[in-house]
């Protein structure tokens, strides 16, 4: 114990200081612009095609009897352009400590990570998205979206076995599509508003609802503890390794924009992103509308 | 201030253009337009620490080192440095493509920040006012010498070419321009990408622009936040998606941003949003006061909300007259608004873009930022060393299939008329 909180002194004491070099220069893993066009296009390619449907079904539909769809919203039901964020100092405090800790140790990391071969990497990122899929399970039900449920717990099953482990993604090849959900989507299907915004050390921006469906998430990942993973010593390094896969995978970088309005940027992306989600869970019923006073996201 | 708005010209320049010139400014090039790259395009990041900045104010605490991006051939080979648009950093995708074609054809690539941006301004310029094409470009020689000479050793550069796109193509002539009479680093050809011709008559059709289509100050925001936000909630909840991702939006601008206006909102806004870091850092290194108070200047920790809902209603006008001018004239004597106005058009290189074979330009009969009169003043000062294409807008066709090879031939001295 006393080694493992020395190590995070030290990772800390890291974050605060840095080369006094005029130049300093950091490797990156190669841009691959031919492959990036080509996946580009390919997207292109699936979106006209997906649209051509589109229009097609429009045109059929227009030819047969209304069907009932969700009321559709109006500007009356769109948040405040403003974001509720009561503990606005906290967060920027901990939005400085996630860059400084990005910049020193995390990115770092992943970038080094970045340059194991792809095989590799694509085995542990479907490790641990397919134990994702024990929390999507519980959620899904509790959200009574069953249907989903069902595509979760088979793609669980699946890539237990077949995929050996979790390693391969075979289910995806079944036309079973990974759709990871959390607890506090749960929350939101209930009708829970997301909350003041929150940003969580190392894991970065949230909302108050958010943070508590991370929290009952890994609980029930740790009360469950699938393969004993979750508790006794080999639990740091996966959870470590998980966090890197993660990293790894997200192609954020704190500051690139140089703005000093990124605080204000960020937090306003995600609470709306969140919303338009929480609002695509509402299909069924017309959502609550909310005045131009009321800050977003309360 | 009458000087801002010169008198109307006939042309885009900057009322609502055509549509397919705003759909290519906003959507790029289409990936069945684009030029092959190569596969593999090596990357480094150096953070450069320069003695002549400004002390760095709290609230840019993160801005302390220029980052900058290289790309290194194995063998000698010239070195290509790209400088961004407006307000961007030094990695912006329209960078990558460039940086990714230069490094295919045999470069070594240096891309750079705007000095309009933000990161720039705190780590590399000497005066915290950017905007002023001299000053700028002074302030980008300057750190380039010291990026060159702390390049990695075993980097052996044959020869220095230069571009930029957009405010970026005027830095970078203007930085040859400077280099020719110091000759410190004998930088060999420079090209404009869309270059502005008068950088105040840009960005006040841009002003205008915003006028246009989101009215003054900040309301107008708020509306088309409203409205674009119903937009996509209602396209989200009409899919079977379980994320809002990447994809989806892809997928959602094409069917958000139709009309004309929607994609000149779509500008309008982009571009004042850039502005809102360049007046902010302004304010703050003049001590003008406009929205920072000079004795009391915002602190980490402290909310930037309301001083970002104030700067998105001004327009540049208003970074002109109560920041750049006044701390401009206060440091050159004799000079006025006026002349502050004409030392920003790419006139003031007129005799070297004119004469000099090295210097080169590819924009659009479509661009935005153009008026007729500035694309005429551009074909008759460049002749034959300028390529104008037909469509694409403002950047709507880099990286296309004609533009890609077309730059290469530029800078490589291939091209009809040029000089060894």
């Amino acid at each position: 114990m006393r080694n493992r909180s020395s190590l995070i002194l030290l990772l800390v004491a890291l974050t605060g200081c840095a080369s006094q070099a005029t130049v300093q220069t950091h490797y990156w893993p190669p841009e691959t612009p031919a492959a990036d066009n080509a996946a580009d296009l390919e997207k292109a390619m699936a979106m006209s095609s997906v649209s051509a449907a589109d229009q097609g079904k429009d045109a059929k539909s227009a030819g047969q009897a209304p069907t009932v769809e969700a009321p559709r919203l109006t500007l009356a039901d769109a948040p405040s352009i403003e974001t509720y964020d009561p503990w606005g100092r906290f967060n920027r405090g901990v939005y400085r400590f996630n860059t400084r800790f990005d910049e020193a140790i995390f990115l770092p990391v992943a970038n080094g990570y970045r340059r194991l071969p792809l095989p590799v990497r694509t085995g542990v990122h479907n490790f641990f998205a397919n134990l994702r899929e024990i929390p999507s399970v519980i959620n899904y039900t509790l959200q009574g979206r069953l249907g989903r449920g069902a595509n979760s717990l088979g793609r669980l099953v699946i890539n237990s076995t077949v995929g050996i482990g979790g390693l391969f993604d075979v289910a995806k090849h079944l036309n079973m599509i990974r759709a990871p959900t959390g607890f506090g989507t749960t929350l939101a299907k209930w009708g829970m508003h997301p909350g003041a915004y929150l940003v969580i050390p190392i894991l970065g921006p949230s909302t108050l609802r958010e943070g508590v469906g991370y929290a009952a998430d890994y609980g029930a990942a740790y009360g469950i503890n699938v393969a004993n993973l979750y508790r006794g010593a080999q639990s740091w390094g996966l959870g470590t390794l998980n966090a890197v896969d993660v990293r790894a995978n997200t192609s954020f970088r704190y500051y690139s924009s140089g703005s000093p309005f990124e605080y204000e940027t960020i937090r306003f992306l995600y609470v709306r992103k969140l919303l338009i989600e929480d609002a695509g869970l509402h299909k069924q019923v017309a959502p609550v509308a909310q005045t131009a006073d009321d800050p977003a996201g309360k | 201030m009458p000087a801002l708005t010169p008198p109307p010209a006939p042309g885009p320049a900057t009322g609502l253009a055509d549509l397919s010139a705003l759909r290519a400014t906003v959507f790029g090039t289409m990936p069945q337009d684009r030029a092959p790259l190569p596969e593999l395009v090596p990357l480094m990041e150096m953070d450069v620490d320069l003695p002549w900045k400004r002390p760095l104010p709290d609230v840019l605490w993160f801005d302390k080192r220029l980052r900058v991006w290289f790309s290194a051939q194995k063998h000698p080979a010239p070195l290509a440095i790209v400088i961004s648009g407006t307000g961007s950093d030094g990695n912006t995708s329209k960078l990558s493509t460039l940086r990714a074609a230069l490094y295919g054809a045999g470069y070594h690539v240096l891309t750079m920040p705007s000095p309009t941006n933000p990161g720039f301004i705190a780590s590399a310029s000497s005066t915290g006012v950017a905007g002023d094409l001299l000053q700028d470009g002074a302030d980008l020689y300057a750190a380039m010498q010291v990026i060159i000479a702390h390049l990695p050793a075993k980097v052996r550069v044959t020869d220095i070419d230069i571009l930029g796109y957009s405010l970026g193509g005027a830095n970078a002539a203007v930085v040859k321009s400077l280099d020719a009479d110091q000759q410190k680093l004998h930088i060999h050809r420079a090209l404009m990408i869309n270059p502005p011709v008068s950088l105040f008559a840009s960005v006040g059709g841009l002003d205008k622009l915003y006028a246009i289509t989101l009215g003054n100050g900040d309301e107008g925001v708020e509306r088309f936040y409203q409205k674009l936000y119903v937009q996509l909630a209602n396209l989200y909840r009409a899919s079977d998606r379980s994320e809002l991702d990447e994809d989806f939006l892809l997928g959602a601008a094409a069917t958000v941003l139709r009309t004309q206006e929607e994609f000149s909102t779509a500008i309008a806004l982009t571009f004042r949003l850039a502005l809102v870091n360049l007046f902010f850092a302004g304010d703050l290194y003049a001590g003008t006061g406009v929205v920072v108070d000079p004795r009391h200047p915002p602190k980490v920790g402290d909310s930037l909300a309301e001083t970002a809902r104030i700067l998105r209603g001004k327009p540049f006008s208003e970074y002109f007259t109560r920041v750049f001018a006044p701390y401009y004239l206060q440091r050159r004597p004799n000079s006025t608004e006026a002349s502050l106005i004409a030392q920003n058009r790419l006139d003031v290189i007129g005799d070297a873009l004119r004469n000099n074979p090295d210097y080169y330009v590819q924009t659009n009969s479509d661009d935005l930022i153009l008026d007729t009169s500035e694309l005429a003043w551009l074909k008759d000062t460049l002749g034959t060393r300028i390529k104008v294409y037909d469509h694409g807008g403002h950047l709507g066709n880099l990286g296309d299939k004609e533009q890609i090879p077309d730059m290469l031939d530029m800078l490589g001295g291939r091209w009809p008329g040029s000089a060894p």
